[in-house]
């Protein structure tokens, strides 16, 4: 892991997702440290972090489904935001309900990702989103 | 005597008594007869006027059967003291067999000619005189068995009325003829007037012809009335009568002309206190019935029978006299009919067909009206009804909403620990490959086929429930391009199948929902591809065809095909053919195209032998819910 580069966020708050997904991202050789919310709360609560000066992550992985605050609260907190609205959210989940694809675009996702089931094609999954994310996409300088 | 003759004599009286009394029982009523002797000639207005009143009333007045005989004298034009003899010998020898039972004298002239010869004329029979005037009584000697009347005189009279319907009059004229009885009225009528002398100017226009009265007449002085007595005769010796007289002078006349008799009433005299002879024939037949009922004559005695106020409308309106000012109990004749009089038919019938329509309208106002209370409460009802289906409706929007959170929770929550699952195995068998034996290589392999299958089964289990719940869109919808696509996805989908698709849809399309259709589509392919899988050359073809109101589609394999006793049931959920170890899938696949299908108000059915291949159809109306909104 380097130091040197920005932090991924998972929101998320089941603990083995949390471990698989930091395992796939290992599995890609993806180097930048992982940064983890286990709720909605302590996902806004980065906020203030990145206020007193910590780097802002590359994007965050958003579930939608999470204790306290849900996903699209957070979404919806984070787009509001001049300067914090720029990181790019992709949200990963399990609901491939219409209504929770159509609403988490309206309040500005930058992605909306299946989470699927199986091990590899979950690997394939976090392999795009670092292509995409990290190497292809840019965002503004903070 | 013998007791047998006793009783015999006894039988013939009794008999004799009951056939004498059947025979006077069976003997008709002899009749009664009448003669009625008149002064004039037949035709005279007045004399025609009384006889009918006197027949009608002695028919009405007299129970018995009546034979009534006329006889004229005409003693006006020929005087008949000359042949008196021979008149007498003559109705001696008609009448002297039929047993007179009244004898009805009209006038002096005949009340003279029956009393002069009583003890050879009828001396028994009863007579009832009817005569103009009660002087000409004092001359005859009326005897036992006689009663009568007379008209009042009314000259007197009749001026009195005159002049106080036209009180303004200073002059009359008195119109009289020279005949004998003109001259006898005009000596009445001057004594009659005798009073007025010195007030009134009088101006006697004697035997003068009609065209010298017409003249003289339209020649009056104003405040001028005249005063009709009589004109038999003028001096020119023309007997032209009185009522001609009047007929040819009172148009001409510019001052009113006041006549003498109801006879008179209508050729163009006002009117006045008038004889009238309908009341004298009324009142001489009325005592006629009397005598013939058996009334003695000496116990109705004579009297006179007052002139009766009568008036001609027309003659009123031509003076300017007004119906107001007459006497009271007036008969006025000739009145114009009233609207009422002649239409009374017309207006009775117009106001029935009113009332008619009037009671329809009424009807139908009623009806109008429970037919509007009727809407309002269906209105009420309606309104009722709605307020409890959007009550329901939320309540059961609410339940399908929980239920929906319920389907994502299942997906979520069900999926997770599957994802740890397959995660961790295939850690497992990646970074800890060489602690494992084949055995322990081929579990792990089997524990990733299982969460393979069940997150499959989730996935469809969610799809179909989504179908459920998802808005249904209907569009217009080009089924090539949308076939072409879907061929697309599921040649890379598949790579390894060599299937080789032929698509034909002769450029049809639909409305339906596009998911709908492109999911039941989807569905028939996959399931299609799954079954040519073991077959040398894989052939699918996809077809549409429009109908009359539907459009029919469907995917054709040469598969493995399936025994068509389970044609329908193949559509039914968790429903499979096959062993999943050879064709792998959850059974929910067809589900889901019948659900979706259903909800576009088609149908979705399949057929195939074992081996043969398959046919998968769907036939989706053209319009019916799926109508286009915005076309």
């Amino acid at each position: 892991m380097n130091e040197d580069l920005n932090p991924i966020l998972i929101v998320e708050d089941r603990a083995t997702d949390i471990d698989l997904t930091k395992r796939a991202f290992a599995k890609r050789h993806l180097l930048n440290p992982i940064q983890v919310a286990r709720d909605g709360e302590e996902a806004l609560a980065y906020m203030d972090r990145w206020r007193a000066g910590e780097p802002l992550p590359v994007f965050i992985l958003l579930d939608l489904r999470l204790p306290k605050i849900s996903g699209l609260e957070v979404l919806r907190e984070l787009k509001k935001h001049s300067t914090y609205s720029s990181i790019p959210v992709i949200v990963l989940t399990t609901s491939a309900e219409d209504r929770d694809v159509a609403e988490a675009y309206k309040l500005g996702c930058n992605s909306y990702i299946l989470k699927p089931v199986e091990f590899n094609k979950f690997i394939e999954v976090a392999s795009q989103i670092e292509v995409y994310w990290c190497a292809l996409n840019t965002t503004p300088t903070t | 005597m013998p007791r047998g003759l006793l009783q015999l004599v006894f039988i013939i009286m009794v008999n004799g008594f009951i056939c004498a009394t059947t025979t006077s029982a069976q003997t008709p009523r002899e009749s009664k007869k009448v003669l009625i002797l008149f002064a004039h000639e037949a035709q005279q207005s007045a004399q025609i006027i009384a006889e009918q009143a006197i027949r009608s009333t002695l028919i009405k007045g007299t129970p018995d059967q009546l034979e009534i005989y006329s006889e004229y004298l005409d003693a006006a034009r020929t005087p008949i003291d000359s042949f008196e003899k021979d008149i007498v010998s003559l109705l001696r020898r008609k009448y002297e067999d039929k047993k007179l039972d009244l004898i009805l004298a009209f006038n002096t002239p005949a009340l003279k000619l029956v009393l002069n010869n009583r003890s050879v004329l009828f001396p028994r029979t009863p007579i009832v005189f009817m005569i103009l005037e009660q002087r000409n009584l004092a001359e005859l000697h009326l005897g036992s068995n006689v009663t009568g009347i007379w008209a009042e005189s009314n000259y007197r009279s009749n001026l009195d009325l005159a002049l106080q319907l036209q009180p303004e009059t200073k002059r009359v004229v008195v119109i009289s003829g020279v005949g004998q009885w003109d001259n006898y009225f005009r000596a009445a009528v001057k004594e009659d007037f005798q009073p007025y002398e010195g007030k009134l100017e009088f101006e006697y226009l004697t035997g003068l012809t009609v065209s010298e009265l017409q003249k003289a007449l339209s020649n009056l002085p104003p405040h001028t009335i005249v005063s009709f007595i009589s004109s038999a005769q003028d001096k020119a010796r023309n007997n032209t009568g009185n009522l001609e007289v009047l007929r040819q002078i009172c148009p001409v006349s510019n001052s009113p002309v006041y006549g003498a008799t109801d006879a008179q009433l209508g050729l163009g005299i006002v009117g006045g206190r008038l004889t009238s002879f309908e009341r004298l024939g009324i009142v001489a037949g009325e005592i006629s019935a009397r005598i013939l009922a058996g009334e003695k004559p000496e116990e109705i005695p004579p009297y006179g029978v007052p002139g009766i106020a009568m008036f001609d409308s027309r003659e009123l309106r031509r003076w300017g006299i007004s119906e107001q000012s007459l006497p009271a109990g007036s008969i006025i004749r000739f009145k114009d009919p009233s609207i009422w009089q002649l239409y009374k038919w017309h207006i009775a019938g117009i106001l029935a067909l009113l009332a008619l329509q009037t009671s329809l309208i009424t009807i139908l106002l009623i009806q109008r009206k429970q037919r509007r209370l009727a809407k309002e409460s269906l209105a009420k009802l309606n309104a009722e009804l709605e307020r409890r289906i959007v009550s329901r409706t939320a309540a059961l929007d609410a339940k399908t909403s929980e239920l929906e959170t319920f389907a994502y929770s299942v997906a979520h929550d069900l999926k997770a620990p599957l994802r740890g699952i397959d995660g961790y195995s295939r850690l497992l068998l990646e970074d800890h490959f060489t602690s494992l034996n084949v055995e322990g290589r081929s579990f792990l392999q089997t524990i990733h086929s299982s969460v393979e299958e069940m997150s499959q089964l989730i996935d469809d289990l969610l799809a179909y429930s989504r179908l459920e719940r998802r808005d249904f869109n209907p569009d217009h919808i080009e089924l090539a391009p949308l076939i072409s696509r879907l061929v697309a996805q599921k040649n890379r989908e598949s790579i390894e199948s060599n299937v080789d698709f032929v698509v034909d849809v002769n450029g049809s399309s639909v409305v339906a929902d596009a998911n709908g259709l492109m999911q039941s589509l989807g569905n028939y392919i996959d399931n299609a591809i799954k079954f040519t899988r073991k077959v040398p050359r894989p052939r699918i073809e996809i077809g549409a065809k429009e109908m009359e109101s539907t459009c029919l589609l469907w995917v054709k394999d040469n598969g493995i095909g399936f025994d068509p006793k389970y044609g329908d049931r193949i559509f039914d959920i968790f429903q499979r053919l096959n062993q999943p170890e050879d064709y792998p899938g959850t059974g929910v696949g067809l589900a889901i195209v019948r659900k979706a299908v259903e909800r576009m108000g088609g149908r979705a059915w399949a057929e195939g032998k074992p081996m043969e291949g398959a046919t998968f159809y769907l036939e989706i109306p053209k319009s019916n819910g799926a109508t286009l909104t915005n076309e």
